[in-house]
């Protein structure tokens, strides 16, 4: 059964060793993983291999694309399978939990590396600055100006930095207010808490000059952030709550983690990462040995090994709970933040088009603000109306 | 005779391009079934001038590029063309950037360009520009990458141009000398002369190439920041790939061909003009 995953590095080491662990645990069902690039470059892929009738059988898709292969019709519908509703899955990190969806709908997505967005600080820096981790967006100015500092010789540490993107942005909107969907299935974009948001990182940028946006797009932007905060270019950033394990263990300073600060309106984060989808067209004994498979990642003991050695949040009671009974969250504080952080999650909309919302009408319009400058309403009504225009 | 070629061209390339303008009519993702959507896509990729930066942003990349490769190639062969093992050694170096892949070329000058640990963010800095990313800031990436692009391909030029120079006969250059003529005035009334076919051979084919930027985009920018170094392939590639839009992508793709097919007829049209038309 082909598995095609989006992991590179420590993340793909790891998941590798699980594949390994279950395919040396049973005799009947081979798992052949195949790495496919970043979610972006899997995601194209995959749509390739469904048009031309060669897509794998299982594989992990991002959220924001769920609701788009699910109106397609090449998802399998999970809930029929043997167990499928008794996985004491965290209801947050759930289909049901994870979109403004229907519960009684077909579930097609299974929770696997699950995050959200959280702060990393240098504790050095924020020793030395005397200050402690923003609660609210005023308070991330002050901390972030209190953390610059310019060198003789011109090199600098920002005080902050985070990568322009649809992630982060949604987060401020509902931090602002907003809803990127509203009640009626009308795609605003949070309205003025877009805008809002998009003003906010021009402060910083331009008008505080406290934080450098990172160079480069998508998931070279994060590697960007996250390198810059590793040589102490930057003192703070927002990144994903899956590079806990990294930046801690490659830091030449401890590293400390804290929720997203609330913004003017009240706190909000969105869920991120991937879910394990079956594809449709499969054979049926392969889809079976597909469900198996996610039946035995869903075990206590292989979310265990999986979050603990990455960073993404364990997605069933059962491991939290024995987490918890082992004292892990006592030694390992920082992987606490994102579990507590969902507590203030806002579900995404379950709207088809969101996958082409946030690439073609959101982000360059977040770019073209930041960067160039743009005025926040003006792009914001252009990205509303590319929004709204078919794909 | 003719049969063969023709072929290969209608399947290879009069065919697919009838296929992207004809599904440049509809709205398609791949995987669901095409839309009928008339001239939405080119009214889409019209919207807000984004077509006319893509068309402007790609021959101001081409023109960079063109420009930079011929001039530096020009100086280094003119400079190189001499006996001699360092001299030997000093093109093979030269040319080397060009046998290394788009991909490895892109890796290196992530590195040198990375505003922090990067050469050039030193070397910025030592001259006292401390807040400049060159492919952070829109106004510089595009440039910057014009410039990864001419230090890829000066190695090509200096090459063509050297073996345009050693086809000039070595008695005008002695004659002109004996006439009196100095080293600034050969160079300008015997050697440029001489070597413009060449030099129009090198400015289509970097042309040519720089039309065709992909992977330096695709690795170095993708597309960024705020779309300043968004090229035409790479917006044909985002559009299909990343924002699941075949329709746009093709409407796109129809465009440049127009684009590239109006560039063609002029070259052409100038070709005529000054008798230089191959018959």
């Amino acid at each position: 059964m082909t598995f095609w995953y989006a992991f590179g590095d420590l993340n793909r080491k790891i998941l590798l060793e699980r594949v390994a662990a279950f395919n040396a645990c049973q005799s009947r069902i081979e798992v052949k993983p195949v790495h496919q690039g970043d979610y972006f470059e899997a995601l194209a892929k995959l749509r390739t291999a469904i048009a031309a009738d060669r897509a794998p059988t299982l594989s992990h898709v991002v959220l924001e694309v769920l609701p788009y292969l699910a109106r397609a019709g090449v998802l399998e519908p999970l809930d029929r399978y043997d167990g499928a509703g008794s996985i004491p899955f965290i209801p947050a990190l759930t289909q049901a939990g994870s979109f403004a969806v229907d519960p009684r709908d077909s579930v097609f997505g299974i929770p696997f590396n699950r995050s959200t967005p959280i702060v990393f600080a240098n504790r050095h820096a924020l020793d030395r600055g005397a200050v402690a981790l923003p609660s609210n967006w005023e308070e991330l100015v002050d901390v972030a100006r209190r953390l610059m500092r310019r060198a003789a010789n011109g090199e600098t540490r920002w005080g902050f930095e985070v990568p322009i993107s649809w992630w982060y942005w949604v987060a401020m909107v509902g931090q602002a207010g907003g809803r990127l969907v509203d009640d009626s299935g009308r795609v605003t974009l949070g309205g003025d808490a877009g805008e809002r948001a998009i003003r906010f990182w021009q402060r910083l940028v331009h008008e505080e000059h406290v934080m450098r946006p990172p160079a480069g797009r998508d998931y070279q932007a994060w590697q960007s952030t996250n390198e810059n905060f590793l040589r102490g270019g930057v003192a703070m950033i927002w990144s994903s709550t899956a590079f806990v394990r990294y930046l801690e263990d490659n830091a030449p300073f401890p590293v400390v983690a804290g929720p997203l600060p609330r913004g003017p309106v009240r706190p909000s984060v969105p869920t991120g990462g991937t879910m394990f989808v079956i594809l449709r067209a499969a054979p049926a004994e392969e889809k079976r040995a597909a469900w198996e498979f996610l039946r035995w990642m869903c075990d206590a003991d292989q979310v265990i090994a999986w979050s603990t050695r990455t960073g993404y949040m364990p997605v069933t009671r059962a491991a939290v709970e024995r987490l918890n009974a082992q004292g892990f969250y006592e030694r390992h504080p920082n992987d606490r933040v994102a579990y507590e952080q969902l507590a203030d999650v806002d579900p995404w909309p379950w709207e088809p088009e969101l996958f082409r919302i946030e690439r073609d009408a959101v982000e360059p319009r977040l770019e073209a603000a930041v960067f160039a400058g743009r005025d926040a309403h003006e792009v914001m009504q252009e990205a509303r109306e590319d929004a709204r225009r078919p794909g | 005779m003719l049969g063969p070629t023709l072929a290969l061209l209608i399947a290879f390339f009069m065919l697919p391009i009838g296929i992207a303008a004809y599904e440049s009519f509809f709205s398609w993702d791949l995987i669901t079934p095409p839309r009928f959507v008339g001239g939405d896509n080119y009214r889409a990729v019209a919207a807000h001038g984004e077509l006319v930066r893509v068309a402007l942003r790609t021959l101001g990349y081409s023109a960079l590029v063109v420009c930079g490769t011929m001039s530096t190639g020009l100086a280094l062969a003119l400079l190189l063309d001499r006996p001699g093992r360092v001299v030997a050694f000093v093109r093979a170096s030269i040319f080397s950037a060009y046998v290394v892949s788009w991909v490895a070329v892109a890796l290196l000058w992530m590195w040198i360009l990375d505003p922090n640990a990067g050469i050039a963010g030193r070397v910025l800095r030592a001259f006292g520009v401390t807040q400049l990313s060159l492919l952070g800031d829109p106004r510089w990436a595009l440039p910057t990458l014009a410039l990864v692009g001419t230090w890829k391909l000066t190695g090509y030029a200096m090459i063509v141009f050297l073996a345009g120079l050693q086809n000039i006969p070595r008695p005008l250059q002695e004659a002109a000398a004996l006439d009196g003529a100095r080293a600034l005035a050969r160079l300008r009334y015997v050697t440029l002369p001489l070597l413009a076919p060449t030099a129009a051979f090198v400015a289509t084919t970097t042309l040519v190439t720089s039309f065709q930027a992909f992977d330096i985009v695709r690795i170095i920018t993708q597309g960024g920041p705020a779309g300043a170094t968004e090229l035409f392939v790479y917006a044909v590639y985002e559009q299909i790939f990343l924002n699941l839009s075949v329709g746009r992508a093709s409407a796109l793709t129809v465009v440049f061909f127009a684009l590239l097919l109006a560039a063609a007829a002029l070259q052409l049209r100038a070709w005529n003009v000054r008798g230089g038309s191959p018959r």
